[in-house]
């Protein structure tokens, strides 16, 4: 069973099983999904009976322990499968072009973690300027994140759950975050009551508006856009609540798909 | 700029910033305010708005220029689209 940024939602009813996760069968795990397991933890992580199954196939063990997830399943409290994980040896060298999965509770730890990225994208291949976008792309998605749930979290966990990877022969990097926050839709309703569905209310949030009232706001997802689309002929793919949208520069689609908790964001970037 | 930091990111690190540049120019009688960028790595369009409109506000009178961003792809962007340089 391979979870890509489609399929993972043709598997998911196999894969969530009351409050256990099961990964037993999948042999891919693409960095969309691995957020989005993320967030299926957090919704289930405060049951007793919560349990995650790791695969069977090495490949995604392996690429499972490489991207750190045993960091994740510590922090919340999957403690048998976080000690199995751990002890699986993996040469971190082997594979720099993973970047491993950061969750950052607050705003302060999600800055200083800001500052490495650069670096690390410059290592993926990247020129200064393009690098410096890139920071400044994910710099505001976290802003997003923080300025849009700051005590209004659902949950009793906070922030965001970044990871990326670079395909160095396709020149694509790619980056996933996620939070268990309130979503667009949630975020967008106080300033527009008449908002009903999470796609219309994640297209409301790329035109430009804010669900801050009386506060002049909302350039951040206009930047994000024009970056991706303008600078690096990129692509953007959001799900929030039970919304897919998929963005690029001929079109913008959405489509309704499983509910979660908070919203995922995903940022291709095609570079020289 | 540098002075506040390499990555000048997050609204509130911008309001702060602003406050900061109160203590700074209070006082003086200079009728222009330079923001000097060289040096500076990253700046996200929240940071700028909130220090761009912070300080206009608090000092309607004085013009504010930009020096130090060229070249810097991500600065003088940013200060573009907001509308803070041409």
């Amino acid at each position: 069973m391979e979870l890509s940024c489609s399929s993972i939602y043709n598997h998911l009813l196999k894969i969530i099983r009351n409050n256990t996760i099961d990964l037993s069968e999948c042999t891919f795990i693409h960095p969309w999904a691995l957020i989005l397991i993320c967030l299926l933890l957090v919704k289930k992580h405060n049951n007793n009976d919560k349990e995650i199954i790791l695969p069977k196939s090495s490949e995604a063990l392996f690429y499972l322990r490489r991207a750190r997830l045993h960091e994740i399943l510590k922090k919340l409290s999957y403690n048998q499968s976080a000690d199995f994980l751990e002890k699986i040896f993996v040469n971190e060298k082997d594979n720099l072009n993973i970047q491993e999965i950061i969750h950052c509770n607050f705003r302060d730890e999600f800055n200083a973690r800001l500052e490495r990225f650069g670096k690390i994208f410059m290592n993926f291949g990247l020129r200064e300027n393009d690098a410096r976008l890139v920071v400044a792309l994910i710099g505001e998605l976290g802003n997003n994140v923080y300025d849009h749930n700051l005590g209004n979290w659902p949950t009793d966990i906070s922030g965001c759950f970044i990871t990326a990877q670079n395909y160095p022969q396709k020149k694509c990097l790619e980056f996933v975050i996620g939070d268990p926050g309130i979503g667009f839709l949630g975020s967008l309703k106080a300033n527009f009551p008449g908002l009903s569905d999470d796609i219309s209310a994640i297209k409301h949030g790329l035109a430009g508006n804010t669900g801050r009232i009386n506060e002049d706001r909302g350039n951040g997802l206009k930047f994000i856009q024009n970056w991706t689309l303008e600078n690096f002929s990129g692509n953007i793919l959001i799900h929030s609540g039970k919304g897919l949208v998929f963005l690029d520069k001929d079109k913008i689609e959405g489509k309704e798909a499983v509910e979660i908790v908070g919203t995922i964001v995903q940022i291709m970037l095609y570079y020289k | 700029m540098k002075k506040f930091g390499l990555i000048l990111n997050s609204r509130p690190a911008g309001k702060e910033a602003v406050l900061r540049v109160k203590q700074i120019v209070n006082g003086t009688s200079d009728n222009i305010l330079t923001l000097d960028f060289e040096g500076v790595d990253v700046l996200t369009p929240s940071y700028a708005d909130e220090l761009f409109n912070g300080i206009k506000n608090l000092y309607p009178e004085k013009k504010i220029e930009m020096s130090g961003y060229k070249g810097n792809l991500v600065v003088e962007d940013v200060l573009k689209k907001l509308g803070i340089i041409k």
